[in-house]
């Protein structure tokens, strides 16, 4: 019964941590310009996460090391700081478009520029962690973060055609904007297979003192979680495709343009519905990227860490979210489009993947690490399929970024 | 086993179980005619970056220099025959709090982290 709760927890909590601005904004853009036919990406993404999740729980959890630790022991120093760099490098872009959507959010809200909401909203998220403990924001915020099943309701209440909806599971090519249908494909990519999810998953398994106890639930929780996330996603996408799509919005290009998107089934509420989604999404997702990278940090130098500590005890690793929360909210303070920003950012996430996810080809295969609880010949293949996925994307994300982005 | 393989940037502790650094060097005794000795690990950003290289192991050491205010900034020491125990972590049977390990942390708690409401 424990386990039961603490699997439907960690499912809430993955939810959460899955949708975030860059899946909202890419599954939103995509369903606009291509109706269903991306559906694929979303599903290919959702399942390359759902491996590397369990991957990093079962790391933990066997191991008792976060997977920045054991790339950082087992590969030593001068490997590990080129992940290293490329993390902090891609999470503080992520970081900034999530503060940018919760700003944007409140700019729905108030009618007040969202450049005046960066700070304050970094400031709300800093408080949270400065004062909170991990099961808070763990649990708390990912609690509120299922407001954003309003868009699976709003989907199943518009009644696809269903067969249309499958055939667009399957990849197909592209009949019109060829370049921008493959940089919506890598951006979906980058926003479902985000290295932020796996390593905080991976940290959060170490707070939470995860043993082998743990596996069978950990299994669950990656795959049901996930498979929920990306459900929101395909949510998104399938609203996106028929109500912008009958309002001759085909490229969101503003954000202004999205909360269209559930009032045809909400009315006033729908737009209430969007801005919290938006909002409580995004928050969620800043907190968790904030945190993995004092995470990341502290763990890679060997500083002491800890959500639950006092910042008293564990300064440096304290000192890291609060610089990374305040830097990141001055390029949307400044007037950067956040929604260019999260197409960027998503991209840039999809090439950096080899350099975080090789590693796990290792790391898994290790008796030192993983004992008997090694990696599979499905597990390997899905790794190795990512590996592949990511080098193609790195190689190909920056023409695309030049000829196909917005 | 395997120095480089398994001590080399492993997860430093104290006997109180806190979490003081990486293994970021080991320090070897030679002597002639026998196998080499570790006698101890080093730790910090100076030791760190020695092993990029000898520039940037030389950059780090004159920004320490300066941020310290000693002449001869070096790696923290601690001797191998401390050891306690080679598990997830290694142990080393020291109390941190009567090291220098520690020093830019109580730095940033007094000067920075503990100014600020809540801390």
């Amino acid at each position: 019964m424990k386990k039961l709760l603490e699997i439907s927890l960690g499912v809430v909590t993955s939810v959460g941590g899955f949708l975030e601005v860059g899946s909202m904004a890419t599954a939103a853009q995509a369903g606009a310009l291509f109706g269903f036919q991306l559906i694929w990406a979303v599903a290919l993404g959702t399942i390359c996460i759902i491996f590397l999740v369990e991957m990093a729980g079962r790391f933990a959890a066997v191991s008792h090391h976060t997977i920045a630790d054991g790339i950082r022991e087992r590969f030593g120093f001068n490997a590990f700081i080129w992940p290293l760099l490329a993390t902090l490098l891609v999470n503080f872009l992520v970081l900034s478009a999530e503060i940018g959507g919760v700003a944007v959010a409140a700019e729905l809200a108030t009618g007040i520029s969202f450049r005046w909401w960066a700070l304050p909203v970094a400031f709300l998220a800093w408080l949270l962690l400065w004062k909170g403990t991990f099961g808070l924001i763990e649990k708390g915020v990912s609690m509120l973060g299922l407001v954003t099943l309003c868009f699976v309701v709003a989907a199943v209440m518009l009644r696809p055609e269903w067969k249309e909806v499958a055939v667009g599971a399957v990849p197909s090519l592209p009949h019109h904007d060829t370049a921008k249908y493959w940089f919506m494909a890598v951006s979906i990519l980058g926003a479902s297979i985000s290295p932020y999810l796996f390593m905080f998953y991976s940290s959060g398994a170490i707070e939470d003192q995860w043993d082998k106890s743990y596996l069978g639930a950990n299994r669950a929780i990656a795959g049901l979680g996930m498979s929920f996330g990306g459900t929101i996603s395909v949510g998104v996408l399938i609203v996106a495709a028929i109500v912008l799509g009958a309002h001759g919005v085909t490229e969101v290009d503003d954000y202004n343009q999205l909360p269209l998107m559930l009032i045809p089934m909400f009315g006033f509420w729908g737009f209430v519905l969007f801005v919290a989604s938006l909002a409580i999404a995004c928050f969620g997702a800043a907190l968790e990227v904030a945190l993995q990278q004092a995470y990341l940090v502290a763990q890679g130098f060997g500083w002491t860490w800890g959500e639950d500590l006092k910042p008293r005890d564990d300064p440096g690793f304290s000192l890291v979210y609060t610089l990374t929360l305040f830097l990141a909210a001055v390029p949307i303070a400044l007037g950067l489009d956040p929604l260019k920003l999260t197409i960027f950012s998503m991209a840039l996430t999809a090439a950096s993947l080899p350099l975080t996810v090789v590693p796990f080809l290792f790391l898994l295969n290790d008796d030192r690490y993983v004992g008997k609880h090694r990696n599979g010949m499905v597990s390997n293949a899905a790794v190795i399929f990512v590996i592949a996925l990511g080098f193609v994307l790195a190689v190909v994300t920056i023409p695309l970024q030049i000829f196909g982005g917005t | 086993m395997q120095l480089l393989r398994d001590i080399l940037d492993k997860q430093v502790v104290d006997r109180e179980q806190v979490k003081i650094g990486k293994v970021d060097s080991l320090i070897a005794e030679l002597s002639p005619g026998k196998p080499p000795r570790v006698i101890a690990v080093e730790l910090g950003s100076i030791a760190l970056a020695r092993r990029l290289g000898s520039a940037p192991g030389r950059w780090t050491a004159k920004l320490a220099a300066r941020l310290s205010g000693r002449r001869q900034p070096r790696p923290h020491r601690i001797a191998w025959n401390k050891v306690r125990d080679i598990g997830v972590d290694i142990e080393f049977d020291i109390d941190v709090r009567r090291t220098r390990i520690f020093a830019w942390q109580d730095w940033l708690r007094e000067h920075v982290v503990g100014r600020i409401p809540g801390a």
